[in-house]
């Protein structure tokens, strides 16, 4: 008896009680559904945070010194230690391609012309390659040394006027103190160019560290630069160097030994006794470089743990399905004991009988497979929709699911087709 | 074996005879031992067409399940087509049962979510006979039993009379050496029961070995023989006349019970194709 015929017959069975059928199926197909769904959204989620990182920004290497001990995100524990001298001896080695110090500069509102709306901890000071080149809507990089700013959309667009290249803000920061900047560039995204800044769209001015930085931390004492409001009070003897709590070092390439390449002579660098950095650096005070992509792999590692929970609980349903299929085919089997009689009777082998009630219940479990897929697929991509994520297709869960739903049949159907088959013909033929 | 020419040398081999018991004994190991057939010996010849009767009880249903080879004797042999049933292995048990035993039974016992010429392909579906060689076998034997106009009927929607048809039909599709019923008329009104019993007795004629379990005289009459069974052993055998025996060695049946077979002439009412 070939395989076709085992499917023509269980289909036929199957079809004979469709609403049982159904009904058992749907165990599988919520359970499938549940699985699929939150592997979309966990998938779509990754990608939504991941996906951020454009290639550029791939080869950069975001560095901090902090005790090595300190657990936590970016700039965790971090201390101002980084000199201006100390990032221009990391930019001159061969390797890196640039380092530029990188910090927040507290501000209390922006004015263009009359108009002035509010804004904290908006001024990003770094370097001009800080904002690519490509994540330019319009307009250039600004110049070091230049009262220049890139602003992004979210900063444009909270003036009755939209901001546009060539105007002149005026920066009023913490101490009172105001600065202009001209604009001469406007990003494609409100989002954070780095995982320093984090990635959620807030108005965020881009200014040099050169004159803007230095002339705070030199007027206020070095006071909070950090993002998280760290308060480094480290420059207090603001005599000469200004002190950065980060720093942005880009690789040649976004090749993974030109990135270890750049690290290791950032790190090196920065720890060498010639460093104003070392004279802080210590046992309890270590150089940390690292890219966006590993930054993220601490919360990539969260939100799989979480995925991984999630999934565990729906996996549960899973096995309520199958629970559901053994039940349904050990009813069947009793019900259908005449039929497995004359079966029998009239030459069907154990294993044809097997075969049969197995068919039957991998069906079953496929077709719940392939039902619980597309519904899952349906609300993960719903969700993704109303979380506004991308839409991610995991294809390799579909056919995960597909390879799930034989695997529940088999395992479901194995005791019933077994006593199936086992099946004196005598007595079933006598069952009324 | 399913083809009809690898059967018919078979048979020529086994002399002519299609089921052959010898010292035959049952026993069921319930609370004290039942001794459902107690020494058993019994030939049936090709081509004939055997009736057995008794009362509950007697050992029918425990002769019928060893003779299609549903079950095996606690002593004695059992010889189905040549092959010693009790030597067989229980996959190669069925495979004499798919193709040298035909069944048919009072409750008619037909897939109920197959058609007609489904049921009647069933059997050759279990012996890997293709697709569209099943179809034209179950055509050519649904059109013998006259249900040509009925192949894509449901069980459900046949009447008794068809259904046992069907069955008729099912158990000669592997052309089996023999036919065993049980009780075939017994779920059918009188008109339908002689109409069954004329297509047996149509069928007997073309050469089908034929066993007959039942408990009604009229039905067991149109046989050539009657073995009648009391408490598990042959009480007698009663030979009937005047019914066409194409050949073979007459009937040859040993008992034990030591009863004179007793020799009636055959008074049925039925005429029909019976007589010649």
């Amino acid at each position: 008896m070939n395989p076709i015929e085992h499917l023509r017959l269980a289909w036929r069975s199957i079809e004979g009680h469709k609403l049982r059928s159904a009904l058992t199926t749907l165990g599988v197909v919520i359970g499938i559904a549940a699985v699929i769904a939150f592997v979309t959204l966990g998938a779509s989620l990754q990608v939504g945070i991941v996906g951020d990182i454009s290639p550029d920004d791939q080869r950069n290497l975001y560095g901090w010194a902090a005790d090595p001990d300190t657990e936590g995100g970016p700039l965790a524990g971090a201390q101002p230690v980084f000199s201006q001298s100390d990032l221009e001896t990391v930019a001159d080695l061969e390797s890196v391609d640039a380092a530029y110090g990188y910090a927040t500069i507290q501000s209390q509102a922006i004015s263009d012309g009359d108009e002035r709306v509010a804004q904290g901890d908006g001024v990003i000071a770094a370097g001009p390659s800080y904002v690519r080149e490509g994540n330019l809507e319009e307009g250039r990089q600004f110049e070091m040394g230049e009262r220049e700013a890139v602003i992004n959309p979210a900063t444009a667009g909270q003036f009755e006027e939209n901001v546009s290249v060539g105007d002149e803000l005026e920066i009023t920061f913490l101490g009172g103190q105001g600065a202009t900047v001209d604009v001469v560039g406007i990003t494609d995204t409100s989002e954070g160019l780095s995982p320093f800044e984090g990635f959620e769209s807030s108005p965020r001015i881009y200014v040099p560290t050169d004159p803007y930085y230095a002339e705070q931390a030199a007027g206020m004492g070095l006071g909070d630069v950090g993002p998280d409001g760290g308060d480094g009070d480290g420059g207090g003897d603001g005599d000469d160097e200004v002190r950065f709590l980060a720093a942005v070092v880009e690789a040649e390439s976004t090749a993974e030994e030109d990135i270890d390449d750049a690290r290791d002579a950032a790190v090196a660098s920065l720890e060498s006794d010639e460093s104003d950095a070392s004279e802080f650096l210590g046992d309890d005070l270590a150089v940390t470089f690292q890219t966006s992509t590993e930054l993220l792999q601490q919360l990539q590692d969260v939100l799989d743990l979480l995925q991984n929970f999630i999934v565990g609980i729906a996996a549960i349903s899973l096995v309520v399905g199958s629970i559901g299929i053994a039940n349904i085919m050990l009813v069947s089997v009793t019900e259908r004991t005449r039929e497995i009689g004359i079966m029998k009777a009239v030459g069907a082998q154990n294993r044809d009988v097997l075969g049969l009630f197995l068919t039957e219940s991998i069906i079953l479990g496929v077709i719940g497979a392939i039902l619980g897929t597309a519904v899952g697929l349906a609300a993960g991509y719903l969700g993704a929709w109303y979380v506004d994520l991308p839409l991610v297709y995991p294809l390799e869960y579909v056919a995960l699911a597909i390879a799930v739903g034989i695997l529940v049949g088999v395992a479901s159907g194995l005791y019933p087709a077994w006593r199936a088959a086992r099946t004196d013909p005598i007595d079933a033929l006598r069952h009324e | 074996m399913a083809t009809g020419t690898d059967a018919e040398t078979d048979r020529e081999a086994e002399t002519g005879t299609a089921v052959r018991l010898e010292n035959v004994r049952k026993t069921y190991r319930l609370a004290e031992p039942v001794h459902a057939l107690d020494g058993v010996s019994l030939s049936v010849p090709r081509g004939s067409y055997t009736a057995i009767m008794g009362p509950s009880g007697s050992g029918k249903s425990t002769l019928m399940n060893l003779v299609g080879c549903l079950d095996t004797p606690t002593e004695g042999t059992v010889i189905v087509d040549g092959n010693d049933v009790t030597t067989l292995s229980g996959r190669e048990r069925t495979r004499l049962r798919g193709t040298e035993v035909g069944f048919v039974f009072q409750t008619f016992n037909l897939m109920p979510r197959l058609t007609a010429l489904e049921n009647v392909a069933l059997p050759q579906l279990f012996q890997g006979v293709s697709g569209d060689e099943r179809r034209d076998r179950a055509r050519e034997l649904l059109a013998r039993v006259g249900l040509a106009d009925r192949e894509d009927h449901l069980p459900s929607e046949l009447s008794g009379g068809q259904r046992q048809r069907v069955a008729l039909a099912r158990a000669l599709v592997n052309d089996p050496a023999l036919v065993l019923a049980d009780e075939p008329s017994g779920n059918l009104d009188t008109e339908t029961e002689a109409d069954v019993l004329d297509l047996f007795a149509e069928f007997h004629d073309a050469g089908t070995t034929l066993i007959v379990v039942t408990h009604e005289r009229h039905v067991a009459e149109r046989a050539e023989r009657i073995v009648h069974l009391l408490d598990g052993r042959i009480e007698r055998i009663e030979q009937l006349e005047g019914v066409g025996v194409e050949g073979g060695p007459g009937v040859d049946a040993e008992y034990e019970s030591g009863t004179v077979p007793e020799s009636k002439p055959r008074n049925g009412p039925t005429e029909g194709d019976d007589g010649e």
